[in-house]
């Protein structure tokens, strides 16, 4: 009976709402403003019933609160068996560490792997990003025609994360293709265990290669690993896969999705392109707009673990709870004209990177892919064209806003004889 | 005017160092932002009032 009430209770504001459907791919920015405007606090009842918090003050504050609003998940390896997270619906076969764990556990993580994101460690990046950005363009730049997604926004931070974790750089399509596929690829669709199954690769060379940095470690994130200690344990195989796989979830398909829907904004809007080609100097404030505008992280779940009240809003243990960065960055609470892109915009007080103790480790290293790939396309293919009729968007955007496909035209230019190395 | 950063708030969101990277720093640490200075001289007033209004925690404070 209890049950029941609690379940009427929740039922209050129902909704209609996929955030992996079609429709919701094609009209989020709308759907969005219409529940933030009508029904800001909406129930679902779709893989297995959640509420959606659309707005960027209930937003943040949830955030703030992980003590009743955990983004912990349990994974029994053996049985497979799986509950909260940060997905809804949860993402079989693994458990993200640390974006999936609560404190004690989650300090102890982020204590080890801070300080190798921190902006200066990630400075030593900036050199590699540009020469991987420069030659992925100059396999194109004869042939005056790429497809964006496939030539140069996934390879180019998936090569960067190889470097980073220490991997050979001509791995990175077995490890990013598989993580690219279970982003977009729907879970109904018959092909999903498949993809799945993609990152059985992943697992068995993050465990190869760990092995190799225990004999003879070098300065890449995977002698870290191996070598390292949390709380002053040392990393066993499961928490060393979970800490990779989070990583590389991070590194590759979240920097491919913003840099993707920058260039194809720039080609439809000259007049931004124009604007940011002769004045660089609007790069930081531009590149923040966009993390606003598109924010690549869709949304993300929170699992409630103690009763507990929000500005008015009243949470049930064992509810879940959808995060919609996207419209939070939408909200016209906070943000003036917030569908429109304003190149400089400020302050901007996005939260595309997430908002609390989760908030993304890696941004400062995104920021310098984003930078270096269309500071690349602005040097050196500037009137690029994307084809309209050509574009495949991700089946799903309930993971992250990207594309499949985004073909594009420009006039040939020269090599300039930077290599993948 | 004074300016401060409730760590326990900030997350290394970094627009307070956009807005005003004459007094706002990121620590090599974990990437989250501290003053040099607390005090904050008359020219930056305004630069310290668009941190306080960009920062998505609202974890700077002036005083």
């Amino acid at each position: 009976m209890e049950l029941q009430m609690d379940r009427y209770a929740a039922q209050q504001n129902p909704v209609d709402f996929d955030h992996h459907s079609a429709d919701h791919a094609a009209n989020w920015p709308s759907a969005f403003a219409e529940l933030r405007a009508n029904n800001p606090r909406p129930w679902s009842e779709r893989h297995g019933g959640f509420w959606i918090a659309t707005k960027f003050k209930d937003i943040v504050s949830i955030g703030q609160r992980p003590d009743f609003f955990s983004a912990h998940k349990d994974y029994d390896p053996v049985t497979g068996a799986i509950a909260g997270g940060i997905s809804i619906p949860a993402i079989p076969g693994l458990r993200g560490v640390p974006n999936e764990t609560a404190s004690p556990e989650w300090d102890g993580v982020r204590t080890f792997i801070n300080r190798r994101f921190s902006p200066r460690a990630v400075e030593a990046f900036r050199l590699k990003a540009q020469q991987f950005a420069a030659a992925l363009i100059d396999d194109v730049i004869e042939t005056g025609r790429f497809d964006i997604v496939e030539d140069f926004t996934n390879p180019m931070p998936a090569l960067v994360t190889m470097e980073l974790f220490g991997f050979p750089l001509d791995e990175w399509r077995a490890f990013a293709d598989p993580f690219h596929k279970i982003i977009y690829t729907p879970r109904d669709d018959p092909e999903f265990p498949n993809t799945v199954r993609g990152l059985d690769y992943f697992r068995q060379r993050v465990e190869e290669v760990a092995a190799l940095r225990r004999i003879e470690p070098r300065d890449d994130l995977l002698s870290h690993f191996a070598n390292g200690s949390i709380d002053g344990k040392p990393l066993d195989g499961e928490t060393l896969y979970n800490l990779a796989f989070n990583i590389l979830a991070g590194g590759v398909d979240t920097t491919t999705a913003l840099t993707s829907n920058t260039l194809i904004h720039l080609s439809r809007h000259p007049e931004d392109r124009e604007r940011l080609r002769s004045d660089r100097a609007l790069m930081p404030l531009a590149r923040e707009e966009f993390v606003r505008f598109f924010s690549p992280i869709h949304a993300l779940a929170r699992n409630v673990v103690e009763d507990v009240e929000v500005d008015g809003w009243s949470f049930k243990k064992g509810e879940r709870v959808l995060l919609a960065y996207s419209s939070a960055n939408r909200d016209p609470d906070v943000f003036d004209d917030p569908d429109r892109v304003i190149l400089d915009r400020f302050p901007n007080k996005h939260i595309g990177f997430g908002a609390g103790m989760h908030r993304c480790v890696g941004s400062f290293l995104a920021r310098i892919m984003f930078e270096a790939m269309i500071n690349e396309v602005l040097d050196r293919i500037p009137d690029y064209q994307v084809v309209e009729e050509e574009l495949v968007v991700y089946p799903t955007i309930g993971n992250i806003n990207g594309w499949v496909h985004i073909p594009a035209t420009f006039t040939p230019g020269t090599k300039v004889g930077a290599r993948i190395e | 005017m004074k300016v401060r950063v409730d760590d326990r708030l900030c997350q290394g969101h970094a627009m307070c160092t956009l807005a005003c990277p004459e007094l706002f720093e990121l620590s090599d640490e974990d990437g989250h932002a501290f003053v040099r200075q607390a005090d904050v001289p008359p020219e930056l007033a305004e630069k310290i009032e668009q941190a306080v209004r960009g920062c998505p925690e609202g974890a700077i404070q002036t005083y």
